[in-house]
């Protein structure tokens, strides 16, 4: 586990002001479409679980069984890059602690969230730190959206990651430099990070740092095939 | 390939007495396949055509699956009858794995059931397209409107009606078919004779209305239409062509209505089976390719490539086996060798017929997408047949191992002889229902993979084979292994009077890493001779058979020999088995042996409102939930759940969900039995030694 952690892409936050998103909070990702935004999510999951955390994987767009072979696809390849054996411990400790919530053709409500969380603690004792909410439409979703999930956050005492889909075409960029589609709700948002190919492989910024004001290019180069922090830049 | 489009696959599946056989025996009677009707329950004892086993026509239900074909204006179809009922057998699997589209039988009074549910269910776990029929308009209470509804709601489909019935209940009398805007009469004896006429005034407003919904759901499936709605030339044929688009997709579900019994709307229904189910080319098969570690291989349907055959359903006949097969490229005739891909044996076509429920006629041969009966095929039911250059498999050859087992006992003699009959069929049928009898106690025990899975069986056992049986308590199929290294040397010496016995066995045991039993030999110089170390080997195994824990299977363990000793005149075969035995009781304990469970990977569903009380059911199950998917009103909840918690569970989920509930389950792995629980079953097992002694 150890050795993951020191190479998660979540790493960078070591680098922010709180060293991490905390509790009550929302964080975002920014990617343009094929980039990894999913793959760079499921890493965060990983993050959390490997620190000892319960988390939940919302998902409105996959089924379970899909939402499972990604993670289980990823973990594959984490293992063989890091060349760790005990896959089936790690195996192990993903499905005791992570649980998957899936919304198809439109069921999802945030009142469904909420009732389906109180469900799980009420009746299997499963409080999550962290939820992962996966395949969301930011550019659609209102600013009471995203005020309906920091409530939530506070209320459930967790922290909530999402993906936003940014667009190449689209180059709008508020005056604090958070571009499109999260420059309208960006005081909602805690953590604001920026997936992005480049000649070497990938990287990952820090765009927003909670309310520390200004962040002189904060940023870890990933491995394009494996999204862990590459060893030196 | 233009037969091949005129090609139709389908099941009719329906809620036992919504009137699938009789809808069965009406499109057999107007495809003139048969030339008199008559009723499930009908009083000249002559019962109708699907229901080939006495017993069903007693019951006046369908319950084994054949397939039979017809023919309809230009187009072949076979009709595999598929069971109504809901047992989850491998047998239903594959009646549905053959089908490329279904008729959706729904009763105008009962509506949208739970069975229905799981059917539907189960057709979309398959990927089948389908039309749906409201029958029973002429009964008291008919009400096609909130069957629709229900389609929508419960099924969470797209429906949209093609038809609205003219009078109902006692004065059901046609359809106005809202493709071409007409009234139709069925008139004849038989309701063989269609009259088109106007739509009757009194219906024109609503024909209208619903014509416009039927436009709205099919353009989203044809730019064409849409232009042509907007332009205002629709034409019937590019709404069917929009129809079968949508249902194809799966995102239509067109609904005709009608009443079998009544002779209303069949031959309609049967002119949609034409145009908008699938035909063979617009359905994807694969194939696993066993020189390519199973890779998937999408077969093509073409009648001129190499051969390959799915065997769905055998049927023992006066006249020996037959067996159902449904060819999906390639073609099959009369006199070719064709090869089993289980033991790759070679097999002579004899006689190939087409089946019609219990008539056949005999044919040369039979083209890709095509349904047929091979005669005296000495094979099991789930098997593929190639012609020798492929070696595919159209399922997995991974046979997992039985997780339960139960003892039967024959209730007379009678019996005993139908039950071994009973047992010799379901073994062949499906390779995951084993039988054996137990050498201690002579008890007939089967095995399988859950609860429900022997339940069927034997249920089947007395329903088919007239074989009355008693049925012990559900075992659980316990594992035991090592999770430790530990050294073993020991000497077996034995001096009393004549021969002696001498052998001495050292090396260690440990966890090997697949799970399966592995031996390895690194013993040098001889210490042990070359000729006695498959009888050291031979004596661990012996050892595996009953662990010290619980009596079950060992599983899981590497053995490494690496020295020894052997007496010039005592050493023998059997002093080195004697000898590995020692060995093996020596080091077990040391090893930390724990007890292994089997862990069922469960799927239930239930409307969304039960999903707290069904979670906390698993929680209390010592269950661990993986997911949980919301779609519509409906919660699907995954979880992993030791088999021994699992026994009655059924129950609990019906009463937990006001009976709407269902659930299913599959052998996912074997896990560590809790410490608190092993010692319970550790002790139940030293108690029943005990007693037995």
């Amino acid at each position: 586990m150890e050795r993951f952690i020191s190479v998660s892409p979540l790493k960078l936050l070591d680098q922010s002001s709180r060293k991490g998103l905390g509790t009550g909070n929302l964080g975002v990702l920014i990617a343009r479409a094929g980039v990894g935004k999913t793959a760079c999510l499921i890493h965060i999951a990983f993050d959390r679980i490997f620190h000892g955390e319960k988390l939940v994987h919302v998902s409105l767009d996959e089924t379970p069984e899909k939402v499972t072979s990604y993670y289980n696809v990823i973990l594959y390849d984490l293992v063989k890059a890091l060349d760790m054996e005990d896959e089936f411990e790690f195996r192990g400790r993903i499905d005791q602690n992570r649980l998957i919530l899936a919304y198809l053709n439109q069921s999802f409500s945030l009142d469904r969230l909420r009732a389906n969380l109180e469900n799980l603690e009420k009746n299997m004792g499963f409080k999550p730190d962290a939820l992962i909410v996966d395949g969301m439409d930011c550019k659609e979703a209102s600013r009471e959206t995203f005020e309906a999930f920091r409530r939530l956050a506070e209320e459930v005492d967790a922290e909530i990651w999402f993906s936003a889909l940014s667009h190449r075409h689209i180059t709008e960029t508020n005056e604090r430099g958070i571009p499109y589609p999260c420059h309208e709700v960006d005081d909602l948002f805690s953590i604001i990070l920026q997936l992005q190919p480049e000649t070497s492989g990938m990287r990952l910024k820090l765009l927003k740092d909670h309310d520390h004001p200004s962040i002189s290019d904060v940023s870890v180069s990933l491995d394009p095939g494996t999204f862990l922090v590459q060893a030196k830049e | 390939m233009e037969e091949i489009q005129n090609l139709r696959n389908i099941g009719i599946s329906a809620h036992i007495d919504s009137g699938k056989t009789t809808l069965t025996e009406r499109i057999l009677f107007y495809t003139k396949r048969i030339h008199a009707i008559h009723e499930v329950r009908g009083k000249d004892g002559v019962g109708a055509k699907m229901d080939s086993m006495e017993l069903e026509k007693e019951r006046g239900i369908t319950i084994s699956s054949a397939a039979t074909y017809c023919q309809w204006k230009g187009h072949q179809i076979n009709i595999i009858d598929t069971p109504g009922h809901v047992d989850f057998t491998i047998e239903v699997e594959r009646a549905l794995r053959v089908l490329d589209g279904a008729i959706l039988v729904l009763c105008a009074v009962g509506g949208v059931q739970s069975q229905s549910i799981t059917v539907d269910r189960q057709m979309n776990r398959y990927a089948v397209p389908r039309i749906a029929f409201i029958n029973k308009c002429d009964r008291s209470g008919a009400d096609p409107n909130r069957v629709l509804m229900q389609i929508r709601e419960k099924l969470n489909e797209n429906p949209v009606l093609m038809q609205i019935p003219i009078g109902l209940e006692g004065g059901f009398s046609g359809v106005v078919d809202l493709v071409s805007m007409k009234a139709v009469y069925f008139e004849g004896d038989r309701g063989e004779t269609l009259h088109v006429k106007e739509i009757p005034a009194e219906l024109l407003e609503e024909a209208k209305a619903r014509h416009e919904e039927l436009l709205d759901a099919a353009s989203l499936f044809s730019d064409e239409l849409t232009e042509a709605i907007l332009e205002e030339r629709v034409e019937d044929d590019l709404i069917h062509e929009a129809v079968r688009n949508g249902t194809l997709a799966r995102k239509l579900t067109p609904v005709f209505v009608g009443s079998a019994y009544k002779n209303v709307g069949v031959q309609p229904l049967l002119d949609a089976v034409n145009r908008y189910l699938p035909s063979p080319t617009d359905v994807e098969n694969i194939a696993l390719d066993l020189d390519h570690d199973e890779k998937e291989i999408p077969l093509k349907v073409d009648s001129k490539k190499p051969l390959v055959a799915l065997a769905f359903k055998l049927e023992v006949t006066p006249y020996g086996q037959l067996t159902y097969l449904r060819v999906y490229q390639g073609s099959i005739g009369k006199g070719d060798d064709i090869f089993i891909t289980r033991n790759r044996k070679k097999i002579k076509v004899g006689r190939l017929v087409r089946m019609h429920a219990d008539e056949m006629e005999d044919i040369e041969r039979a083209g890709a997408g095509e349904i047929v009966a091979l005669f005296g095929v000495d094979c099991y039911s789930g098997d593929t047949f190639t012609d020798g250059q492929l070696n595919y498999s159209m399922s997995t050859m991974f046979v997992p191992e039985p997780v339960i087992s139960m003892t039967i006992v024959p209730s007379d003699n009678k019996a005993q002889g139908n039950m071994s009959k009973a047992l010799n069929r379901f073994t062949r049928e499906d390779p995951t229902f084993r039988t054996h009898v137990d050498a201690e106690s002579g008890e007939t025990i089967i095995s399988g993979m859950g609860e429900l899975h022997l339940d069927v069986y034997v249920e089947r056992m007395k329903r088919e084979f007239q074989a009355e049986v008693v049925t012990g308590i559900p075992q659980v199929a316990y594992r035991e292994t090592i999770t430790a290294k530990a050294e073993f040397d020991y000497t077996h010496k034995k001096q009393t009077g004549g021969a002696g016995q001498f052998g001495r066995v050292a090396g260690f045991m440990e966890p090997s890493k697949d799970g399966s039993y592995v031996f390895v030999n690194e013993v040098k110089g001889g210490a042990i001779p070359t000729e006695f170390i498959a009888s050291v080997d031979k004596g661990f195994q012996s050892c595996l058979r009953k662990g010290a824990l619980l009596g079950f299977p060992v599983a899981g363990m590497q053995v490494t020999v690496n020295d020894g000793k052997a007496h010039s005149v005592d050493s023998s075969e059997r002093a080195f088995t004697q000898a590995a035995v020692g060995a093996f009781r020596q080091a077990y304990n040391k090893a930390r042996p724990v007890i292994l469970e089997p862990i069922m990977k469960v799927s239930i569903e239930c409307p969304s409102e039960f999903q707290g009380n069904v979670m906390a059911s698993i929680n209390q199950r010592r269950g661990l939930i993986m997911s949980s998917a919301e779609d519509g009103a409906f919660s699907a909840i995954d979880a992993e759940v030791p088999l021994a918690e699992m026994f009655g569970y059924a129950t609990v989920l019906r009463s937990l969900t006001q009976g709407k509930g269902e659930f299913t389950m599959e052998f996912s792995k074997y896990a560590k039995v809790p410490e608190s629980i092993a010692e319970d079953l550790k002790r139940e097992f030293r108690e029943k030694e005990k007693g037995e002694k």
